[in-house]
């Protein structure tokens, strides 16, 4: 017994000093450099710990509320349209009918392309000059305006386009889950509340719904995770812009603690992301908790 | 192209629709209803593949002259965008480091998620349970938390530009869930067969080198393959510590080197994207059922 426990934690010593030495280490020294005025060129800053002044002089900074505003709505918004395709194609997928093998691969390409190379296809749609969707639209007639649509040029239509861009690529991954999801429950069980004369809506209300509910909640939460700290999208097609329209919190904690090298008030920006993050992490602790009793 | 393959392989069964006579009109409704929805669903995930694909070939003149069809070629097609790429650009430098890059990553993901896997889910230690959580948990921790820190440490370790940090980087977010993962694939090993081993005088080592790895391998196999593509699509790390053109990953080197100020050059942007992500994709084909498994483990019973 002894042994094997020797056994144990040597085998999972790797993992775990690679899991403190590069996120937990990292974390902390995140948290560190929030409370000082840390720079690229000098470390422990000019100063050195300022408290909470990273965080109070972030509160007051126009772009960073613009910033914070943009992830709420970026972010939601995204989910939201994201469940509703994802369902609806999960139960398109459900159904069956030949080749499905190969609609599953077509429609998963969003998804398994790498992000950053679909988005310039989708940033070379949005061209001003040449844009292929404004074409497509003057010729359905769905785009009136004579120049068509300055997709990535005007604040408003700026944020719908990465809500779209962030669509089109996660919308096949909350397909696939929550498909997981729905192949899992075991047919005797819908078929006996068939023969018990449950309707179509009573089953989904009673069976399908409970039984996914929780895979369902799953994805949701990943989506959340995903999209609330997105960087690669926002960053590759708007940069934020125009103006701060489409900034948010990643892309921001980028440009003040990369870009222009001011660590301190770039970790702060990133930390603000931490407490929505943890509070994810309880929610999902508590659902396995809840499936291990 | 595959579209008429898959649009032509939807329509529904025939030998089905023979047998189940007379058809409702309500059935012949729902069965048009859902080709209509797998049919705008694959319309709208690939225009953009296809899109990018017409435009990998497309001469520039064709590419910008208003006057033209931009869904299909007016002018013959050509290869030289994709030629440009080859020879005027560090494309296939770039093809090469996200490779190596994505090797050393899967090296490092096995040997570390692999044993940790078998620890958490075999050995009944102490606290094995909460540790496994906070592993999963990392996995929310993303990049965009991290990045700021550590390129600290990487110019501690003095690996900025260099192709090493994100290979030591890259594990990060590989780890947490391959070790998930393989928890999984080991608890699926009966452990009478172990036990056996154990019994025939085989010591905890040798059971593990002869019965339990030769059984896990579909499941080894898999986190290579998820920690492979994770790793070949990554992009905000390889943007933060690499800056040399050398150095650079496929997905930073495309959408960094290939735009000069305002210029862009679309035919070898969407050249570059479609031959680095189309391998990319069939990959995470292969073994996607056992990472929604792995997501999804747990949720459902």
């Amino acid at each position: 017994m002894f042994r094997s426990r020797v056994l144990g934690y040597l085998l999972l010593a790797p993992a775990m000093i690679y899991i403190i030495g590069l996120v937990a280490v990292p974390f902390f020294l995140a948290l560190k450099f929030s409370l000082t005025d840390a720079t690229v060129s000098n470390l422990n800053g000019v100063r050195g710990f300022i408290g909470l002044e990273n965080f109070t002089g972030l509160l007051k900074d126009q772009t960073f509320r613009a910033a914070l505003r943009n992830t709420i709505i970026y972010s939601l918004v995204t989910a939201v349209v994201n469940s509703i395709l994802g369902t609806t194609l999960a139960f398109i997928l459900l159904a069956k009918f030949r080749g499905k093998k190969i609609v599953r691969y077509l429609v998963l390409l969003p998804w398994t392309i790498p992000i950053a190379l679909t988005i310039q296809a989708w940033k070379w749609m949005f061209h001003p000059q040449y844009s292929v969707l404004n074409w497509l639209g003057k010729h359905t007639h769905i785009i009136t305006a004579q120049y068509g649509i300055q997709w990535l040029g005007q604040p408003k239509s700026a944020m719908a386009s990465i809500i779209m861009v962030n669509v089109w690529r996660n919308f096949p991954f909350s397909a696939v889950i929550l498909l997981a999801g729905l192949t899992s429950i075991p047919q005797d069980i819908i078929d006996a509340a068939k023969i018990d004369g449950a309707n179509w809506f009573t089953r989904y209300r009673k069976i399908i719904v409970p039984m996914i509910a929780p895979i369902l909640f799953i994805g949701l939460l990943f989506n959340l995770v995903f999209n609330f700290t997105d960087l690669t999208i926002v960053f590759l097609l708007t940069q934020g812009g125009p103006g701060n329209a489409t900034e948010v919190l990643a892309t921001y904690a980028f440009k003040v603690g990369i870009a222009s090298g001011q660590l301190g008030r770039g970790a702060a920006v990133t930390l603000f992301l931490f407490p929505i993050l943890f509070l994810f992490s309880i929610v999902f602790l508590r659902q396995l908790r809840k499936r291990e009793i | 192209m595959a579209v008429n393959e898959a649009i032509a392989s939807l329509a529904p069964k025939q030998d089905t629709a023979q047998r189940v006579a007379p058809v409702s009109a309500g059935a012949v409704i729902r069965r048009i209803l859902l080709l209509l929805g797998i049919l705008v669903f694959v319309v709208v995930a690939i225009f953009p593949v296809y899109y990018m694909i017409i435009t990998t070939f497309k001469a520039n003149d064709d590419l910008y002259n208003l006057t033209h069809f931009p869904l299909w070629f007016t002018d013959k097609a050509t290869f030289g965008h994709v030629q440009y790429l080859f020879q005027k650009t560090e494309f296939r430098r770039w093809l090469i480091n996200s490779y190596l890059i994505a090797l050393g990553t899967v090296v490092i993901t096995v040997l570390t998620a692999v044993p940790a896997g078998y620890a958490l889910a075999r050995l009944n230690l102490p606290g094995a349970g909460p540790l496994s959580i906070g592993i999963f948990l990392t996995y929310l921790v993303p990049p965009s938390l991290l990045f700021i820190p550590l390129s600290q440490v990487v110019s501690r370790l003095h690996l900025i530009d260099n192709i090493w940090a994100l290979v030591v980087i890259y594990p990060t977010f590989t780890i947490p869930f391959c070790t998930w993962l393989m928890m999984g694939f080991f608890k699926t090993i009966p452990f009478d067969i172990e036990e056996a081993a154990l019994i025939d005088g085989c010591n905890r080592i040798q059971a593990i080198r002869r019965v339990v790895l030769p059984l896990s391998r579909a499941g080894i196999f898999s986190i290579m393959m998820f920690a492979f593509t994770l790793a070949l699509q990554e992009f905000i790390y390889a943007l933060v510590f690499i800056h040399g053109k050398e150095s650079k990953p496929v997905t930073l080197g495309v959408v960094t080197d290939l735009i000069r100020g305002d210029v862009f050059y679309w035919g070898e942007l969407m050249a570059g994207g479609i031959i680095a992500g189309l391998p990319v994709a069939i990959l995470y084909n292969f073994f996607l059922d056992d990472f929604i498994a792995g997501i999804t483990a747990g949720s459902v019973k």
